[in-house]
């Protein structure tokens, strides 16, 4: 069955085989045309510069056209010749035996000629290909090791400048535990390292998420490993807002990169903590909803009971370096904008909005492989 | 009394390290870099060593590779966030348990302590880590006195985190354990049998605690 031919295919098909009609018929007008020039300075010349001054044709042809055509003007050439020039005249027979060896050498030489120089053109254009292709080949190199190199130097800029504003800040941390406990000072310097803490982790974890450096790695998790994971480190923070999980009892494992979750939903949680009044409780919900067979997505709810979301808020809680206008101080505006990168990494989506019973509603959704197994 | 050897390349650190560990009772040595601090260790044969991760020239990881080499003496590693992949590499190169800077001196000081416990020298065929205690000679475990209904491979998983209560494992090494001649990902069957664990051992038994990443750690508090 022949394949169907597209129709650039077809048309560059098309200009090809005109250029060949032309040349063929080229090759016959070429040698009428130097045959009657020729004849007419028979006179002066003699047979045989007829011959050279069609191989010299021949030649000059086969440095401009396709084989065929070439082969074809060779072989008029040697007919046209004998015809009109060896004697006698006007009839293929040849009287004489250097005639007839002539015609033979002049036959094999044009051949030759025509189809060696085809041949010599075919290579040249095939190197030329070839050259061509090695040219885009190491231009698309050098265009990945440049991005490449970029890339590390980013990598190591980041790795270095995140080690020079971490090791003080760890140094003071540390330098705190030695001082009195319940020194109201110490206290003071501790909040004020933690708060610098969250600002340079913000803001290098913002790179990262920029740099699109997060390549998930996926692997099998317990919902309840994610929240732990995201609580522990807001431990303090979370002194004053009693966390209550639902719909984690019994859940499926699921097959996700939980780091970037456990971030993801720690700087929701961070955010609650910061907006909602001391004392007062934050439900974190996980559901999942399965849409095949080991298919689905899973659903996080975060519910504080803060003032909620005023609609200018809601639409652009997640831009980097938004704060709410009654914000207190002291935010980059990173946290929500982090989650989001990192919930996208993970192919998923967050939203906010209110709670009908008041309060603001952060929601994750993610697609997730369900483990199948009963537990 | 102990002896430990800081290396890092951080003299503020290497400073407070030693404040925080000479007020413990600890003799402490310290080196600025890897080749030097292998040299620490070879000469002063302390009982732990803290070691960087992130050292210049030659790097936390490769100190840690050429020491194990010839001494089996528990290293703590310090590191930064964001460390995951070499965290995981260190603690299977022979690490015994790493904290995260910034630290506490609490947490530092529980984790020296946890990682000094001799390896592997037991004296009984009993291995308890609070109220849970594990019978190897019978197979039984007991928590809070009342006898554990484990499957053989649960059992199993129990015991190497319990021999290493408080310390980290990484999920390489439990599946190593577990499942030695397993070549495919186990990681799945490795949770299936940590959630059954976890619903055994209660709210009131020893908790295992995940950490994203590198591994488990068995808590008993």
């Amino acid at each position: 069955m022949p394949l169907p031919i597209k129709p650039e295919a077809r048309s560059k098909q098309e200009t090809a085989s005109a250029a060949l009609v032309a040349q063929y018929s080229g090759a016959c007008m070429i040698v009428l045309l130097l045959a009657t020039i020729c004849w007419g300075l028979l006179p002066l010349t003699g047979y045989l510069f007829s011959a050279l001054v069609f191989l010299m044709a021949i030649v000059l042809a086969g440095t401009r056209w396709n084989r065929g055509p070439v082969i074809l003007m060779a072989v008029m050439c040697a007919l046209v010749w004998n015809f009109i020039y060896i004697p006698p005249r006007f009839t293929l027979h040849i009287a004489r035996l250097e005639d007839a060896v002539m015609f033979v050498l002049f036959f094999v030489v044009a051949l030759s000629m025509g189809h060696l120089i085809a041949r010599l053109r075919e290579r040249e254009e095939a190197l030329e290909r070839h050259h061509q292709e090695r040219e885009a080949l190491l231009a698309e190199k050098h265009r990945a090791n440049l991005l490449a190199e970029s890339e590390r130097l980013h990598r190591t800029l980041l790795d270095s400048v995140s080690h020079e504003l971490k090791t003080p800040i760890a140094i003071i941390r540390t330098a705190l535990d030695g001082l009195r406990e319940g020194d109201p000072y110490a206290t003071e310097i501790a909040t004020a390292t933690r708060r610098l803490q969250r600002i340079v982790d913000s803001f290098l974890e913002m790179t990262r998420v920029e740099s699109e450096a997060l390549t998930p790695r996926p692997d099998w998790c317990e919902v309840s490993d994610i929240l732990q994971a995201a609580t522990t480190p807001l431990e303090p923070e979370l002194r004053d807002h009693p966390i209550s999980l639902t719909g984690m009892e019994g859940m499926p494992l699921l097959r996700l990169d939980s780091r970037l979750l456990a971030q993801a939903l720690g700087n929701v949680l961070h955010n609650s903590t910061v907006h909602a009044p001391p004392g007062s409780p934050i439900e974190v919900h996980a559901a999942i909803k399965q849409v095949q067979l080991g298919q689905g997505e899973v659903e996080l709810t975060v519910h504080d009971h803060g003032p909620g979301l005023t609609p200018e808020a809601a639409r652009q809680v997640f831009d980097k370096f938004y704060r709410a206008p009654d914000a207190p101080a002291g935010g980059t505006g990173l946290g929500l904008a982090i989650a989001r990168g990192l919930v996208r990494a993970l192919q998923g989506d967050i939203t906010a909005g209110n709670h009908p019973e008041g309060g603001a509603l952060f929601t994750v959704r993610l697609p997730v492989q369900i483990h199948q197994t009963p537990s | 009394m102990s002896k430990a050897v800081i290396i890092d390349d951080e003299i503020q650190i290497r400073r407070l390290l030693r404040m925080v560990l000479e007020a413990r009772g600890y003799e402490v040595s310290e080196a600025a870099e890897g080749t030097t601090g292998l040299q620490e260790i070879a000469f002063r044969r302390p009982d732990v060593v803290l070691l960087d991760l992130g050292l210049p020239g030659l790097g936390g990881l490769e100190v840690l590779k050429r020491l194990r080499e010839w001494s089996e003496v528990p290293v703590l590693i310090l590191s930064v966030r964001d460390q995951e992949a070499v965290k995981v590499e260190a603690l299977e190169s022979g690490a015994d348990d790493y904290v995260t800077k910034p630290f506490g001196t609490a947490e530092l000081l529980v984790r020296l302590t946890v990682i000094q416990r001799r390896r592997f020298t037991r004296q009984s065929p009993h291995v308890t880590a609070g109220p849970l205690t594990l019978d190897l000679l019978h197979h039984e475990a007991t928590l809070h006195g009342e006898q554990l209904k484990l499957t053989p491979l649960e059992f199993a998983l129990l015991k190497i985190l319990t021999e290493h209560a408080g310390r980290i494992i990484t999920q390489k090494q439990i599946i190593d354990h577990l499942w030695p001649t397993q070549t495919s990902d186990a990681s799945e069957g490795l949770r299936v049998h940590i959630s059954h664990l976890r619903r055994k051992l209660g709210p009131t038994g020893p908790r295992l605690i995940n950490e994203p990443g590198i591994g488990y750690r068995l808590v008993d508090e």
